[in-house]
């Protein structure tokens, strides 16, 4: 009951008011996304109001806010332009069922492997996707487009040093709706680009096959998608940790990320996620509850009842200026300017994040390169710690080695060429008892120093071979051994 | 070596918070414990104060809206922690003319219940103001802590009622039963206390071993060098007993804490509640 009460109505007026904002904001951008879906901004607009009034009761992280997200939708045009609406709708609520299924298995606890250069990739290839679905409404088209795009940044920006008190991209965009239909400058407009919603959404069963054929089509597109979703959820979950200082619950998030996908599935929506940008101006507007994510869907949809004919004359350079805002505010500024300070591989694996997340358009495949490319430096890095050490013994009869370290695939190669196998030797003792070894390859580089040795006829002892290769035992055997602390250092 | 166990006071800024601490400082020398005053601050982290609602991002929004809130955040806990420890000080005088032995203050972050279950292993007996900061507010009868705390916590809870008065007579609201039983026998256990004379109150419906319980507890204080008055009171015992501690001008009602059902409490109400709730007079709630 406390924790109801915390969640829900701590903060009301904040909430609400921080609601009011997201909603304002999540306007443009869900019309913008479903743009970049390829669908009519309505399936936008019902994703984001159902999965931000269901995330509010289902999430884990009260004040994120979840809506449809420009990440999720750049997965889907293939699938869009290639089957068609119904599809998308099928693959959205598969891709609800799969988030559902990783949050009861904690696949999220797999985000430890994602490190904070991949973060730091994923959110600065996701700005840049962003801005760059924008540039359809800024080439070759007329000149007032350009200016109106300016002067809504400029008010944007420029408001917020008058007053904070009204939300400045609000204003950008009536100023140049209000102006554009005045005037009567011919520009694009959002009912350009679509239907916009006139009703409520209402139940809608994808009508569809429920045959193999269906899955198949739709099973590649819904794994990237839950895979992505949650990525961008678990990230922003983070980040929303880390401004109030509070903890989240992941595994619920999962969970509750795909309820609400279910539900947009089902209502007419496509597929979303948490939002890093809109979570960030909830919190700095004042949202902290559960109420914020609830009023923020459900102000997004009284305003478009509203507001419908009046949304549909907004011009789209005011939604790319809001669009560009919000690009620039999720981009990691600092990333750039700690490139030099940073280390080489850190930057180098954030750099490859973006390239690979720009060039495929899909982000699972960029931060799947960031994290495989994070462990390759991972371990070309521990592969170092390795010392070998030798001295003649039993007046030149004997050679004692002495190995120091860690011993394991990529560090093996290094191991072996230690040894000098043209010496001319009656006797080998190979000291392994403060090595480690952490795999097969190890093992089998030490059968291969044994078997060099023995060609040579050379006699071969290796000692403390039991203490080294403990940490083969994938559950490692502490009890007898070392604290988790020591493993990596020598015995 | 045992740890010396504790009376732990927990005060927050309300008129309650001179009255615990009398309480506190009376039990401390009494029992010749060591006492501990403890703040609890409650960050709130729930609750925000902004006033931009400009909802324009801009170049490095997340990194400025992170140390502008780290920053707030860290002006508004220094000015809490500085009034809370310029309080607690003002206590720990009190308790100390009071003759209290040995008095620490301590300040927490957190909420009230998890922090008090956190102490429960050092503690001996828990004092507790019956209303506090939020009683100005929400006009209920007792602190909306008390009863959740007393349900947790596995140790003698005084709850204390009004401005200090030294007790100089208590009452022990008895059944018969194992939780009763054990209330006796803790009080028993304090020959310290054994100034005060004790009344132990049996009612309820008429019960035909009533006799017997109340020979055993009569039995029990006597051999501890209580002075004992024993009575039978059929009737409502909410009643009754309140009753009694008006006659009998007892200061200190003593009783047997909540069931561990609450499923059960909240179908039948519980005894304890209303006891607590009738009763004037401070209280000591004890459980098994």
């Amino acid at each position: 009951m406390n924790t109801i009460r915390q969640e829900w109505f701590s903060n009301i007026r904040s909430d609400l008011l921080a609601g009011l904002v997201v909603a304002l904001a999540l306007i443009p951008e869900a019309i913008a996304f479903s743009i970049i879906a390829g669908v009519d901004p309505k399936v936008g607009l019902y994703a984001s109001f159902c999965i931000a009034v269901v995330i509010a009761f289902t999430g884990g992280r009260p004040g994120m806010i979840s809506a449809a997200t420009g990440a999720m939708a750049l997965l889907m045009v293939t699938l869009v332009k290639d089957h068609g609406l119904e599809y998308l709708f099928a693959a959205t609520v598969l891709t609800g069922v799969l988030q559902i299924i990783a949050g009861w298995i904690r696949l999220g606890e797999l985000m430890r492997f994602v490190s904070r250069s991949v973060v730091t990739g994923f959110v600065n290839a996701l700005a840049i996707l962003i801005f760059m679905a924008q540039l359809p409404e800024l080439i070759d088209v007329p000149w007032p487009v350009y200016v109106m795009t300016a002067a809504g940044l400029g008010i944007i920006y420029g408001l917020p040093l008058l007053t904070k008190a009204v939300p400045s991209p609000l204003i950008a965009i009536i100023v140049l709706t209000v102006i554009s239909v005045t005037v009567g400058i011919d520009v694009r407009t959002v009912g350009d680009m679509g239907d916009l919603p006139t009703t409520p959404p209402v139940l809608l069963v994808p009508n569809l096959p429920l045959t193999l054929e269906t899955l198949s089509v739709i099973f590649p597109y819904s794994l990237t998608l839950m895979v992505v979703g949650l990525l961008e959820s678990l990230m922003t979950a983070t980040i929303v940790d880390d401004l109030t200082d509070t903890n989240s619950d992941k595994s619920r998030e999962c969970v509750g990320q795909g309820v609400a996908n279910i539900a947009s599935g089902f209502m007419g929506g496509m597929a979303g996620c948490a939002m890093i940008g809109q979570s960030v101006i909830n919190i700095k507007s004042g949202g902290r509850g559960r109420l914020s994510t609830l009023s923020a869907g459900i102000f997004l949809l009284a305003l478009l009842m509203f507001l419908g004919d009046w949304v549909s004359r907004i011009p789209m350079a005011a939604l790319v200026a809001v669009m560009i805002m919000v690009s620039v505010g999720t981009f990691n500024w600092d990333s750039i300017r700690n490139l030099r300070s940073h280390p080489a591989s850190s930057s180098m694996v954030m750099i490859v994040t973006v390239m690979v997340t720009v060039s495929t358009h899909d982000l699972a495949q960029g931060v799947l390169s960031g994290v495989l490319l994070s462990g390759f430096f991972f371990a070309h890095k521990v592969g170092r710690i390795l010392s070998i050490s030798s001295r003649s013994e039993d007046e030149g009869r004997t050679r004692n080695y002495t190995i120091l370290g860690q011993v394991f695939f990529a560090s093996a190669d290094r191991f072996v060429q230690s040894f000098d196998f043209q010496e001319v030797i009656e006797a080998v003792r190979i000291d392994v008892s403060r090595a480690h070894f952490w795999d097969i390859t190890a093992v089998s580089a030490l059968d291969k120093v044994v078997m060099k040795f023995r060609r040579e006829g050379t006699e071969v002892e290796v000692l403390g071979l039991n203490e080294a290769s403990a940490t083969m035992v994938d559950r490692f055997a502490l009890h007898d051994k070392d604290e988790p602390a020591d493993l990596l250092l020598p015995h | 070596m045992l740890k010396q166990r504790k009376i732990l006071a927990c005060v927050d800024q309300s008129p309650y918070a001179d009255y615990v601490a009398d309480y506190a400082a009376w039990a401390a020398r009494k029992l010749t414990l060591p006492l501990e005053l403890l703040h609890i601050i409650d960050r709130h982290q729930e609750i925000s104060v902004s006033t931009d609602h400009s909802g324009a991002i801009g170049v490095d929004a997340q990194e400025n809206l992170l140390n502008q809130l780290t920053e707030e955040e860290g002006t508004r806990t220094r000015q809490v922690r500085e009034r809370g420890r310029v309080f607690l000080n003002g206590l720990r005088q009190r308790c100390e003319a009071n003759e209290a032995i040995s008095v620490d203050t301590r300040q927490r972050y957190g909420q009230l219940l998890g922090t008090l279950e956190e102490q429960q292993q050092d503690v001996a007996l828990y004092v507790l103001g019956r209303r506090g900061e939020s009683a100005e507010r929400t006009r209920r009868d007792l602190g909306r802590h008390v009863e959740m705390i007393s349900r947790q916590v596995r140790r003698p809870i005084l709850t204390v009622a009004g401005e200090f008065v030294e007790p100089r007579s208590a009452l022990i609201a008895y059944d018969g039963k194992r939780m009763t039983r054990r209330c006796v026998e803790l009080i028993a256990q304090n020959p310290a206390l054994n100034d005060i004379p004790v009344h132990v109150i049996m009612s309820g419906k008429l019960a035909t071993d009533a006799d017997k319980h109340l020979q055993w507890a009569r039995n029990t204080l006597n051999t501890a060098g209580f002075t004992v008055e024993t009575a039978y009171l059929p009737g409502d015992p909410e009643q009754e007993i309140t009753r009694a501690i008006g006659e009998r001008q007892a200061d200190l009602l003593v009783m047997g804490a909540y069931s561990r059902s609450p499923l059960r409490s909240l179908i039948l109400g519980s005894r304890t509640n209303d006891l607590l709730r009738a009763s004037q007079v401070p209280t000591v709630t004890i459980h098994l």
